[in-house]
């Protein structure tokens, strides 16, 4: 899988790119639009990640001339301008996602997942992890056979966990994904701490490999342990 | 306009009252010389009628059907009857006698018939250059009914007349010179304090907003304009001060975690420790790195909020489904602290507002409230309607707030209890953007910690939306 990065923040260029490395994707960088659009124009590519903010040719003009030469690569834009009537300019262009920085990795991570998904078959009904059945369909969990009661969110809770197996979600995602809660400015991440401590109690409490992590700083994690 | 523009306040005044008084002068001017003329033409009438008294009692025939005047006794009686036009006309209209100064010259012509009013009275006319008044009488000499015309000229009348023209030709201008003048002077030392104020007002920056204009009469005109003035500015400096101490604090707070990375990265790179101690100490720079994340998005809430970007996706729900919501998100830090948390009300009232919006207002008094209650303390929730308001009870067993510090808890960066940590507390900010999300609907929170203990918090907001403020209506 190739992803183009397009953004001038060297710093930020350089983490996003070793962090898509690390997850396997073949990644090129480009510091400026004018860079990045010769790339995207004369290399195949399965995903572009678009600064709006760059010097010279805005992301927003990039995407529109891609668009206009009918290459219809997904594009997830990253922005600071966190207003609608960007996010309406950016998805007009012809933008898949909108990302707003700062973001978290996970979050970007998930965002690029979901978009390179798009039309594939969704996750089966069935998921099993070391001992830990789920089935998302009857909404039942067990583990080692034996069955575990969890509450509508409890569920939820896992089900997000499960079907991002391996790796970190932070909480972010789980206020937005989970909770249906965009802003940041409440005290849901306490909520989500408590719930996750509850689901953890239920899950992993009485067995003896642990199954939900905790990253510290960044989320949390479902795996199955090494 | 403009040219009148350009000359300024003081000047239209002048220019306006001059020209006011301008008018009425020569109204007043004309007036008195049409008076005057009048004064003086009667005068000469009756002269006139005297002189032709006079001269009635000199006139006899002269046997040869003329008449003639006895001169001598003229002279005598009337030495000054030189100057005098007469003429006596029979009344068949032949012409009896006519003064030698007239020569061919008549003095308007021939009487109509007897009986007519033609040829007497008085009447004025021009002879040869020169302005003649003259008066008519029907006389009698010897029997023989006669007309007689005596004129005398009008010059010295005209002359005096047209002195008085020039006088008031001359000293008119002069005194609205005089006027106008004095009424600049007048207008300028009205209009003094505005220039005072407004070399003051220049003097007013941002910076030095402390700063009021000089009032010197506070009844006047100018004083009412300077009040105003100065209420704008104490106004304008309570907002700038509420900037400067919301960016003050804003940039405390900020400080705070920023100070918290530096430091465990600095101590982090003095020591030497295996791959989980550096785990430990990068997630707990992005601990602090998420915290400053969740302040920056709040800033940026609550300035999108000030500048009244933030629309309102209006529907309409009961409030209690609402308040259920809001409760099944914070329940589970009651059941942490073994609190009890009741929502009770009446699940028809409905409002029309932003769910997400006033859910999260709601969320930010139900997890204060749950901060602080005490173990084993409840949280009660009420939903119900009054006076066309709807209202939602936030109702805690906590400690209370003393007096002075109720009207500062919606203030941003506001904590109550100083000892609490940031961890604990928050940054101070939800109880503001609860205030923001409820004032956006037109309504109000209300706090009543008197009565039973604890503190309520009363969310407030109009049944009808209409009832909204009028910015709001425009950031829809």
């Amino acid at each position: 899988m190739r992803i183009l990065v397009i953004e001038d923040e060297p710093k930020v260029g350089r983490a996003v790119r070793e962090g898509l490395q690390a997850e396997g994707y073949e990644v090129t960088l480009a510091a400026t639009g004018e860079e990045g659009f010769f790339v995207a124009s004369s290399q195949p590519l399965d995903l572009i990640l678009l600064d709006i903010l760059l010097p010279g040719r805005d992301g927003i003009e990039i995407l529109a001339t891609l668009r206009k030469r009918g290459i219809g690569v997904p594009v997830l834009l990253l922005t600071a301008k966190d207003a609608i009537e960007d996010r309406v300019a950016g998805l007009d262009a012809g933008a898949d996602d909108y990302l707003v920085k700062p973001f978290a990795f996970p979050e970007l991570s998930a965002r690029i997942r979901a978009l390179l998904r798009r039309g594939k078959p969704e996750s089966p009904a069935v998921v099993r992890i070391d001992t830990l059945e789920m089935d998302m369909v009857a909404r039942t969990v067990s583990r080692d056979g034996q069955r575990i009661e969890l509450t509508a969110r409890e569920f939820e809770l896992l089900e997000f966990l499960v079907r991002n197996k391996g790796r970190v979600v932070s909480r972010e995602m789980l206020a937005r994904e989970v909770w249906k809660e965009t802003s940041r400015a409440t005290p849901i991440d306490n909520v989500i701490d408590v719930h996750v401590a509850r689901l953890r109690r239920k899950v992993d409490d009485q067995f003896k490999s642990k199954l939900v992590h905790t990253v510290r700083g960044v989320g949390f994690a479902i795996r199955e342990e090494e | 306009m403009s040219a009148l523009g350009r000359i300024g306040i003081r000047g239209r005044l002048t220019l306006f009252y001059v020209g006011l008084l301008s008018l009425v002068l020569v109204i007043y001017a004309a007036s008195a010389c049409a008076s005057l003329m009048r004064d003086l033409r009667e005068q000469l009438d009756g002269r006139l009628d005297e002189d032709v008294e006079t001269i009635e009692g000199l006139l006899s025939w002269d046997g040869s059907g003329h008449v003639q005047i006895m001169t001598a006794k003229l002279n005598e009686d009337m030495r000054d009857l030189e100057p005098h036009f007469l003429e006596v006309w029979s009344a068949s209209g032949a012409v009896l006698y006519r003064s030698p100064q007239l020569g061919a010259q008549d003095l308007g012509g021939a009487p109509g018939p007897a009986g007519g009013s033609r040829g007497t009275g008085h009447a004025s006319m021009r002879l040869a250059g020169t302005r003649v008044r003259f008066a008519g009488r029907r006389h009698s000499i010897d029997g023989v009914p006669v007309r007689l015309r005596l004129g005398l000229s009008e010059e010295p009348l005209w002359e005096e007349f047209w002195e008085m023209v020039t006088a008031l030709a001359i000293s008119l201008p002069i005194a609205l010179l005089a006027i106008g003048g004095a009424g600049y002077a007048v207008a300028r030392r009205a209009l003094r304090p505005l220039d005072s104020m407004a070399r003051q007002a220049h003097k007013i920056t941002a910076e030095r907003l402390s700063e009021r204009l000089p009032i010197g009469n506070p009844d006047d005109e100018l004083g009412h304009l300077g009040r105003v003035f100065n209420e704008t500015l104490a106004r304008l400096e309570r907002s700038f001060e509420q900037l400067r101490r919301f960016t003050a604090d804003a940039s405390h707070e900020l400080r705070t975690p920023l100070t918290a990375i530096r430091s465990v990265g600095e101590v982090s790179l003095q020591r030497t420790g295996d791959a989980a101690y550096y785990r430990d100490i990068v997630g707990s720079m992005l601990e602090e790195a998420n915290r400053l994340t969740r302040l920056v998005d709040s800033l940026l809430v609550m300035s999108r909020a000030d500048a009244g970007r933030i629309p309102l996706q209006r529907s309409a729900f009961p409030l209690l489904e609402m308040a259920r919501e809001a409760a099944g998100v914070i329940e589970v830090l009651a059941e942490e602290k073994n609190q009890h948390m009741s929502i009770t009300g009446d699940p028809a009232v409905e409002v029309r507002g932003d769910r997400l919006i006033l859910r999260q207002a709601l969320i930010n008094l139900l997890d204060n409230a749950v901060k602080y209650s005490p173990e084993q303390g409840s949280v009660e929730v009420r939903v119900g309607a009054q006076n066309g308001e709807a209202f939602v009870d936030v109702h805690d067993n906590g400690p209370g707030i003393p007096l002075a510090q109720r009207a500062k808890v919606f203030e941003r960066f506001y904590r109550v209890d100083k000892s609490r940590s940031r961890e604990q507390g928050g940054a101070g900010l939800g109880l503001s953007i609860s205030e923001w999300a409820v004032k956006a609907h037109g309504g109000r929170i209300e706090l009543d910690c008197d009565g039973e203990p604890g503190c309520t918090f009363r969310m407030r907001i109009p049944i009808e939306p209409n009832a909204m403020p009028k910015n709001q209506e425009q950031a829809l």
